[in-house]
């Protein structure tokens, strides 16, 4: 059975975003990091003191941290080679035509426009190397005073509410890789959500790196007022170079009484792609935050979306989705820290590996003391789809407190060869079968994305069965 | 210390194992292997030379079971799987009467159990090798009893021949101040299996690695655990099951129960299948019963799996305290609180009693289990420890 191969599934990971632009403001910048760049990125802000020493801080911790030894090989980022900050327009555009033409079209490609249109997304912003290029938010959110703004507007506009929540939820030494995005940050989103609104259509984001070499450090923070809601959405691309990117980004959310969070990523970085993201959210008495979490490109992820679970009742729920394809590593997972009495959580992981790429689930939930009536449930599914690829599971359970209840479950299975003769002999091609078996594995989650990205995953996983034909 | 882990393998592919205390340096707290032992309560085990300290032993051997002694230096010494931790290193170092082996000859059926009966008198630190060498194709079951007051790092290396069938039952019924760190290596042939139960019930501090490897195809390792931890115990049952061969099994069961200011109980089990295990069929799973505030159990199931054409392989991890249900359930037909927590604590572990298969035994271990929901554990552990049973 084992010589069965199965072409069809190839492209899993094939890259249909990987063009490039030309590029005239990355060939200028500058390589490495040193004090002078993390002084230059913030003058070129005009930032406040504050920041400038957040950064500098930020530059020392980062410095001063050991590489993680565990997780994925992370050997092959060379800091020094990497380019900080690349500014490639000087003004952000309020409307697609101001755009300069390379970043139009790509975002053109990438079917920005045609979303916003169609009034899918409640607001739009789209970031371009280091900065954010293009903003737009429906008037009527804005009346009502929602916030949605990149974060460098954040911070001169709203620098009171800024500097309140700012490396609240995520300290600037919270790793080596939190410290280095403090450091040299530039662009993501700043949302604000008053009291009792509900954002009903998704706030979005795009980022693209253009540049070889790239570093992106994007910061998004954002905060839910007592009782309010919104959706986040954010996709991420960039080209297929021979030398590697590094992405390192920064989300801070803080959901407060009675509001819920929703942040919805689907990472589909090209393969040479470093993806380095810390993400965490604190969730007050009553709230919800949910991540769903897809992660389908890059060389390396390591991303473990966490919630800590501060008020009496507030539940958290991660929905994660890994596909890893030849030299690709996902390790994601998910942190639930269990920090009031009757908070819940759970996790849902799939995970599907195929042409020796692996997928790696590591999680951690904690109850500690004193959060009785607690309960969290963890589901950890991987499809391995041939004989070369891999999957490993690291859950981890601490638990302090006695009134828990806590569940565990993992399974790792292989594409049965049963399966694929039911549906064969149904007249589908093996294609086909093969097709609609990964389909059904990852259904779950992909019925909780919005529409345009389950549509997108689906058409993901059906591209690469038609690859086969030929 | 830092490099614990590395690149391409996880935690679990780079579990290291050696004969040279070197590769094994005193640890910190920090390393992955030892984050959650207290080792200020070792009292002497991650260190020091060979000692005066010995365990008295009693044993009922049945026909064709016969147990010698193989002297230090003896080539011998070094077939066995190889130690895991520093402790197991010095075990080997220390233990200048070398090891003590029981030997089940080739095709044998022995009639009844062997039993072993290790007792400690308090005193020096005791280093302790036993060898169960299980000849091809024979059946024996093998009972390990521990009792008394000790300080004892144990290496039991258990060779199961090809076609071999071992039933091993080992019991932890210490006194309360005892210390028991103990490695148990399996190495099992071609189509040979090992059915393992611990029970751990006594002791200060129990750390137990069990490791198991397979030689060819077809070894099946079917590995239960049951432990209850009292005010201020600390019981830690880690495994690590390293599929290397094509069509093994293994499925590891462990059950405990936790009562009372400070127990502590630890279960890390990992599995590795590598890429030359295809057609492993695996499945791990823990569950952990909270009885009483003050206690805490951390349960850490890990797999690596690096190849698609297995069987299956899986893991579950649960820890919770009563179901509230069941016991509403049970009042509602009549039955008080207090017999109602009985019953289900009975049902909790009845799986894995029942697999044991030696009478007698199963006998004792549910006296022990009702002596210790009646918040008796030195009750529990005479019951479980008796000798003329």
């Amino acid at each position: 059975m084992s010589t069965v191969s199965h072409p069809e599934l190839e492209g899993i990971g094939r890259y249909e975003f990987g063009w490039a632009d030309s590029d005239d403001a990355g060939a200028t910048a500058q390589r490495g990091l040193s004090e002078a760049v993390v002084r230059d990125i913030s003058a070129k802000k005009n930032e406040p003191e504050w920041m400038l020493n957040q950064r500098l801080k930020g530059l020392k911790l980062f410095a001063k941290k050991p590489m993680p030894t565990w997780g994925s090989d992370l050997s092959g980022i060379d800091f020094d080679n990497i380019k900080y900050f690349v500014r490639s327009t000087e003004k952000q555009a309020t409307s697609w035509d101001d755009l300069p033409d390379d970043i139009k079209n790509t975002y053109d490609k990438l079917g920005i426009p045609e979303a916003e249109k169609q009034r899918l997304v409640a607001g739009v912003a789209a970031q371009y190397e280091s900065e954010v290029v293009y903003h737009q938010i429906n008037e009527e959110l804005e009346k009502q005073g929602v916030i949605f703004v990149d974060t460098d507007t954040g911070l001169r506009e709203y620098p009171e509410l800024f500097q309140e929540y700012f490396g609240s939820v995520i300290p600037v030494g919270d790793n080596k890789f939190a410290s280095l995005n403090t450091s040299v940050w530039s662009g993501g989103s700043f949302i604000y959500v008053p009291k009792g609104v509900h954002v009903e259509i998704p706030l979005q984001a795009y980022f693209r790196i253009n540049t070889e070499n790239m570093g992106q450090f994007e910061r998004t923070l954002i905060i839910a007022d007592e009782g309010s809601y919104v959706h986040y959405v954010e996709g991420c691309t960039a080209p297929i170079y021979s030398s590697d990117s590094l992405h390192s980004a920064v989300v801070e959310i803080v959901v407060k009484k009675n509001a819920r969070v929703r942040y919805t990523t689907i990472q589909n970085w090209s393969n040479n792609v470093y993806n380095l993201v810390t993400k965490r959210a604190t969730a007050a008495e009553g709230a919800t935050m949910e991540w769903v979490d897809g992660n389908i490109g890059s060389k390396v992820t390591m991303k473990y979306p966490a919630i800590y679970l501060l008020g009496e009742h507030a539940k958290g729920e991660t929905l994660s989705i890994a596909f890893a394809g030849e030299g690709q590593h996902q390790d994601a997972g998910a942190k639930m820290v269990h920090a009031a009495p009757h908070t819940s959580s759970s996790i849902v992981s799939k995970s599907v590996a195929r042409g020796g790429g692996r997928t790696s689930y590591r999680g951690l939930i904690q109850v500690l003391e004193g959060s009785h009536h607690s309960a969290s449930t963890v589901r950890c599914d991987a499809l391995l789809v041939d004989t070369i690829s891999r999957s490993d599971t690291y859950p981890y359970v601490d638990v302090r407190e006695d009134d828990v209840a806590m569940g565990h479950e993992a399974t790792v299975s292989k594409v049965s060869e049963d399966q694929l003769f039911y549906l064969m002999s149904r007249g589908m091609t093996e294609e086909e079968a093969m097709a609609m078996i990964v389909r059904g594995f990852v259904e779950p989650i992909a019925r909780e994305l919005p529409m345009e990205y389950a549509l997108e995953l689906n058409r993901l996983i059906e591209l690469q069965m038609e690859g086969a034909v030929g | 210390m830092t490099e614990t882990y590395t690149i391409e393998g996880g935690p679990v592919e780079l579990h290291r194992s050696s004969f040279d205390v070197a590769d094994f340096p005193l640890p910190t707290g920090r390393e992955e292997d030892w984050r959650f032992t207290p080792l200020d309560r070792l009292r002497g085990l991650l260190d020091g030379g060979p000692s005066d300290g010995r365990l008295s032993w009693t044993t009922d051997l049945p026909e064709g079971v016969e147990l010698t002694t193989v002297g230090a230096g003896d080539p011998y010494l070094r077939s066995v799987p190889k130690p895991v931790d520093r402790v197991g290193v010095l075990t080997l170092a220390n233990a200048t009467d070398g090891a003590v082996v029981l030997r089940v000859p080739a095709n044998a059926e022995p009639s009844a159990p062997a039993v072993i009966r290790l007792a400690g008198n308090g005193g020096d630190v005791v280093w302790g090798h036993v060898i169960l060498d299980i000849g091809a194709n024979a059946q024996v079951s093998v009972v390990i009893e521990h009792s008394g007051s000790a300080r004892y790092a144990g290496e039991l290396s258990v060779l199961v021949g090809d076609g071999a069938k071992l039933k091993l039952v080992s019991v932890q019924g210490w006194d309360s101040d005892a210390v028991h760190v103990q490695h148990t290596g399996v190495r099992l042939g071609k189509d040979a299996s090992i059915a393992s139960t611990q029970i751990t019930l006594g002791g200060d501090l129990v750390r137990f690695v069990e490791t198991v490897e397979y030689t060819g195809p077809g070894g099946d390792a079917e590995m239960a655990g049951l432990y209850i931890a009292d005010a201020g115990q600390h019981q830690e049952h880690r495994l690590f099951v390293d599929h290397s061969a094509p069509k093994c099994r293994s499925n590891v069961t462990y059950k405990g129960a936790l009562q009372g200011e400070g127990a502590h109980t630890v279960w890390v089990g990992d599995v590795l299948i590598r890429a030359t295990a295809e057609g492993t069929d695996t499945y791990e799973m823990n569950r952990n019963l909270v009885l009483t505030d003050g206690t805490r159990a951390d349960s850490v199931p890990n797999l690596e799996i690096e190849t698609g054409e297995i069987v299956g392989a899986g893991h579950a991890s649960t820890t919770g305290r009563f179901d509230d249900e069941q016991l509403f359930y049970l009042q509602a037909r009549g039955i008080s609180e207090e017999e109602a927590r009985r019953l289900v604590v009975r049902g909790f572990f009845a799986e894995l009693i029942h697999k044991i298969g030696i009478p007698d035994l199963q006998d004792r271990l549910l006296a022990a289990i009702e002596a210790e929901l009646g918040g008796e554990p030195e009750a529990a552990i005479s019951a479980v420890t008796e000798e003329n049973a």
